[in-house]
């Protein structure tokens, strides 16, 4: 009787020792290090997920709401090796068509049964859509087969697709001078490029986040909703881009040019409503850069080519002269065909003496010899605060990156000699860019008024539309002084039956024919422009055309003046602007 | 004379036995009842989740293929397609000398597109989810009392 308790007593002390020792070993393992370890890796890996959301970058679309750049959809594939059951017909398939390689393929497919590789494997990424139709349409041949008796079923088990967006430019070459492009294949550090694409970069595309997700449903947490970047809206209008870039491509060919630029500005918000270059350039292969644009040639030359304009400058000092009272379209000027400024002989384009002359006539036959006498009546002083004002040797503040300027040279510079007041007066010894010219020269169809120019007229951000007010840079000069300028201007060019002018709308302009300096001093190459705008009474459009060393003729009336003709005759049926008479008819009572 | 007082008012043991596992049915009712519960509202909770995930996933999803239609679009319509389109229709580019202008009352030109709304001061909500199925029961309480110790501290001004 004792023996048996004593066994059972026994019994008891060893199970609750056992006992003991297994709670023992449980409190031991669950606070030990390495089972922190094991804890925290599993709650990392398993129960939740981190998350970068890129917003959807903000689109840009013309003045009517055309979409110019947006996003498409492409698709990640790669594959979970561990969930591969198949590898031979994934790595086939894949190769097939995605047009990756086999064997590589494979060995990643096998990667987890030879290697026990977990890793989640890329095969291809920016796939097009119609790709991944042709992998579903698989997948579904797979899983309505019949399995086989032997061997493992044919299955894409393992292979995953995620889809995502890329940069799309749906309109091709259009604007892209002015667009810019995202290069989209750094998919995780892409940046907006030139243009609008880089200057309105960080407002394009938006606040990117980082989120920690519960993989445990029952912990429900909300997907910040990521607000997708801002969209522009802009100036242009996409059909008088269209039809600038097809009249600047043909004009480039036609005078066997270097290269064009054409801009369309409205004169009374500084909108751009145009802005065509060459070469063109299809922002949907970005990577063609450096072929397009090889070293020291300009993406976009309208606001980053400086050069010596010539003639069309004579606008600038004709109305700086104006305004400050120094000369009257009427006052007369007796042309010998030199003048000497600054120890220093200036001749004509034609090294020719015109006689007597008015201002009008200086302007219609483009005399620097005029000009020049015109510079030293108004003084260094006065005539460079004016260029200052116009804004010469200043950035415009254009909305697109990459705007260049070049100092203006003032008295008392290091590099300013008294000749320079002759010589700047006809646009020579200084350089501007198109959209500075076309900046300055806008103020004398717009009451004197010199409006900033730019390509965003409005922006959407978190479903709202603000509108970008036109800004006014500065009165440059009086109402009266650009109404006269343009009266002159008309005159001028109506006196000259010139190869600008439009039938039926009275427009003003100047042609401009700058000789291109080489190392041994001026070349016989030369860089033709004109400016216009019109209708001279209401001015809707004032256009900017230069041809960078035309070989069929070196003149700009020659070649520069027929392609504004050309562009304001698409111009008025594009803006609907009726003729004048039609217009002055419509608007008496 | 006492012992057989208690003696006559004492449960007969067998009658204890029965309420001791009435009291532990009870008390193991009541548990499962709770476990019952829990585990439904668990399963429910979980199911949401889950539809809710789902739903974002399909958000998501349909976010980007709305991106990709609308570029679609503007790939048919775009300058050069349009332009193809209607010369193979029979269509010709309009010129200068084509246009008749007529006076029409009361229509002004072209409005600039407008494809947002334009600012105004009323504040959008943005949360998808509501609070209700976030916060906890203490959240719920503080929250409720917060607000009607708000509102009354209100009217009482």
């Amino acid at each position: 009787m004792n023996d048996g308790a004593g066994r059972m007593r026994l019994i008891g002390a060893v199970f609750v020792l056992l006992s003991a020792a297994i709670v023992y070993q449980m409190i031991r393992i669950q606070n030990s290090e390495h089972s922190r370890q094991l804890v925290e890796m599993f709650a990392r890996t398993y129960n939740q997920q981190v998350r970068i959301i890129l917003p959807e970058r903000g689109n840009i679309y013309d003045r009517w709401g055309n979409l110019l750049a947006g996003n498409k959809e492409v698709y990640e594939v790669g594959i979970a090796p561990p969930q591969v059951v198949n590898p031979e017909t994934v790595a086939r398939d894949l190769a097939a068509v995605l047009d990756v390689d086999y064997y590589d393929t494979l060995h990643k497919a096998e990667s987890f049964r030879k290697e026990g590789n977990e890793r989640y494997e890329l095969i291809k990424d920016f796939v097009p859509a119609d790709k991944i139709r042709q992998l579903e349409q698989k997948l579904a041949e797979y899983e309505n087969a019949e399995k086989p008796k032997k061997g493992a079923p044919p299955s894409l088990a393992g292979v995953y697709w995620k889809a995502h967006l890329i940069r799309s430019y749906p309109e091709n070459e259009l604007a892209a001078n002015v667009l810019g492009f995202y290069n989209f294949l750094d998919r995780w550090n892409g940046r907006g490029m030139l243009g609008l694409e880089e200057q309105y970069n960080n407002l394009l595309a938006g606040n990117k986040q980082q989120v920690v997700l519960p993989l445990n449903p029952t912990e429900i947490q909300e997907i910040p909703e990521i607000p997708p970047g801002a969209s522009l809206i802009t100036s242009l209008d996409r059909d008088i881009q269209a039809a600038m870039e097809r009249i600047i491509d043909q004009a480039v060919k036609e005078n066997g040019a270097e290269s064009g630029t054409l801009v369309v500005m409205d004169p009374k918000t500084g909108e751009i409503l145009a802005m065509a270059t060459t070469p063109h350039f299809n922002p949907n292969e970005y990577w063609r850069y450096d072929e397009i644009f090889p070293v020291g040639s300009y993406f976009n030359r309208a606001i980053s080519q400086l050069y010596e304009p010539g003639s069309v400058f004579k606008v600038l000092t004709m109305a700086a002269a104006i305004d400050a009272g120094a000369v009257q379209p009427e006052t007369p000027f007796v042309d010998v065909g030199a003048i000497e400024v600054g120890g220093i002989w200036i001749y004509n384009w034609d090294r020719g003496a015109w006689g007597p002359q008015d201002m009008v006539g200086c302007m219609q036959h483009s005399l620097n010899v005029c000009l020049a006498w015109v510079a030293q009546e108004l003084g260094p002083t006065q005539f460079y605060k004016y260029l200052q004002d116009f804004g010469i040797g200043r950035y415009t503040g254009i909305d697109l990156a990459g705007e260049q300027v070049y100092p203006l040279s003032l008295p008392g510079d290091s590099n300013w000699y008294p000749v320079n007041l002759g010589t700047n007066s006809f646009g020579q010894g200084v350089a501007t860019t198109p959209i500075q010219m076309i900046t300055a020269i806008a103020a004398m169809a717009n009451e004197g008024k010199m409006m900033a120019p730019h390509v965003v007229k409005a922006y959407i951000q978190d479903g709202v539309q603000y509108t970008v007010n036109p800004r006014v840079i500065r009165q440059v000069v009086k109402p009266e002084t650009a109404r006269t300028i343009t009266e002159m201007l008309a005159v001028s060019l109506e006196n000259e039956a010139s190869n600008a002018l439009v039938e039926g709308y009275r427009v003003a302009g100047k042609t401009g024919t700058a000789e291109i300096p080489g190392p041994g001093g001026y070349t016989n190459m030369t860089n033709a422009s004109f400016v216009g705008w019109g209708p001279v009474d209401d001015p809707r459009f004032i256009v900017y055309v230069w041809l960078e060393k035309p070989t069929s003729s070196p003149w700009g009336s020659v070649v520069a003046a027929p392609v504004f003709s050309q562009a304001v005759e698409e111009l008025v049926v594009l803006m609907k602007i009726p003729p004048d008479e039609v217009r002055q008819q419509l608007a008496s009572p | 004379m006492n012992q057989r007082i208690i003696q006559a008012y004492r449960q007969a043991p067998w009658r204890v036995q029965l309420q001791w596992i009435g009291l532990f049915l009870l008390i193991l009712v009541a548990g499962m009842l709770i476990a019952g519960v829990y585990l439904y509202v668990s399963g429910r909770a979980a199911e949401t989740g889950a539809r809710i995930k789902a739903l974002e996933v399909e958000r998501e999803g349909l976010a980007i293929r709305i991106a990709d239609m609308r570029t679609q679009l503007a790939l048919l319509n775009s300058s050069q397609v349009m332009l193809e389109r209607a010369e193979k229709l029979g269509f010709r580019p309009v010129e200068r000398e084509d246009l008749v202008y007529l006076p029409a009352a009361g229509v002004s030109g072209r409005e600039v597109v407008f494809l947002a709304p334009p600012p105004t001061s009323v504040m959008r909500e943005n949360k998808l989810l509501r609070p209700a199925y976030t916060q906890s029961l203490w959240d719920l309480f503080y929250q409720t009392a917060y607000q009607y110790l708000n509102t009354r501290g209100g009217q009482g001004q």
